[in-house]
């Protein structure tokens, strides 16, 4: 009965040691939650209280971004000895959102033109929430689900808002979104690296 | 009446590599050696065992010019396994 119990035990080691290897740096929270929150922050000071008509120009460093991001994931992916069934969810959400986020914008902003800025924010911030939330969920890790939270609730502010200032709403959303638990997760992914 | 527990997998070292393989899509040659604490001689004879027995699957490859090593486990292997766990289960409540 030893060695049965012995087996057992083994099993639910291993299935432990498996789970436990996961862990997620934040690194590209971080660093998109850096270049949309520098982006509100042009555009609103350019755009808005200096009165550059351009400033929307801004928003395409994050195409510039994307050449980086795939670098970065296919390096990660070299390093990778072992792909759980979360990291493919996970992937699946983020390139879902990637895909819902261009056709949002490409969409909305051939059918109604210059009025898209009215929109477009709410919009944003609700679909900035949906991947947020959802990773927090399958990381079981608060912060983001409570950036993704916040989210949500930022696009309900949109409506007390004027539209002129509504990007600073997504600057707030990146900050409570991607930024502050990309940092605790890198935080929390040193901590579990210095314990390997 | 009980059943025969399956002999493939009542070897520790091929029951941790299944146990380690049920968890996650596909593991690296390394990450089993590194879990299970085997030596690499040991762990390749176990791991082919368990793939004639069509119970995990091995993809070899090379990334970056070295030599990768990816398995995975089968829809056979979940059911062996599924199996073992249920009869390791009732040998042990029948203990009780």
């Amino acid at each position: 009965m030893d060695e049965m119990q012995e087996r057992l035990d083994l099993i639910e080691s291993m299935i432990k040691r498996a789970r436990n290897n996961f862990s997620e740096s934040g690194h590209l929270y971080i660093v998109w939650g850096w270049v949309i929150f520098a982006c509100c922050v042009v555009q609103y000071f350019a755009g808005n209280l200096m009165g550059y008509k351009q400033a929307y120009l801004v928003w395409w460093l994050c195409w510039t971004v994307v050449p980086y991001m795939i670098w970065y994931i296919r390096l990660q992916k070299r390093k990778e000895k072992v792909r759980t069934y979360t990291d493919e969810i996970m992937d699946s959400i983020w390139i879902t959102f990637g895909i819902s986020a261009f056709l949002i914008g490409f969409v909305i902003g051939t059918n109604i033109g210059q009025d898209i800025n009215k929109v477009i924010v709410p919009v944003y911030l609700v679909l900035y929430g949906i991947p947020t939330l959802l990773c927090g969920v399958i990381l079981r890790f608060r912060p983001l689900f409570i950036g993704g939270i916040s989210c949500w609730l930022l696009s309900v502010a949109s409506i007390f808002v004027d539209a002129q200032e509504h990007v600073l709403l997504i600057a707030a959303a990146m900050i409570a979104g991607w930024l502050l638990p990309g940092y605790l997760l890198r935080s929390r992914h040193r901590k579990e690296m210095a314990h390997v | 009446m009980f059943k025969d527990l399956d002999p493939i997998l009542h070897t520790p070292l091929r029951l941790a590599i299944v146990s380690l393989l049920i968890s996650v899509r596909e593991a690296e040659f390394t990450f089993l050696k590194e879990k299970t604490n085997a030596t690499a001689g040991n762990l390749s004879v176990q791991i082919n065992k368990l793939k004639d027995a069509g119970y995990i699957s091995v993809t070899k490859q090379f990334r970056d010019n070295y030599p990768q090593t990816l398995c995975s486990i089968t829809p056979k292997g979940i059911k062996a396994f599924e199996e073992y766990v249920r009869n390791l289960q009732s040998y042990l409540q029948a203990g009780k």
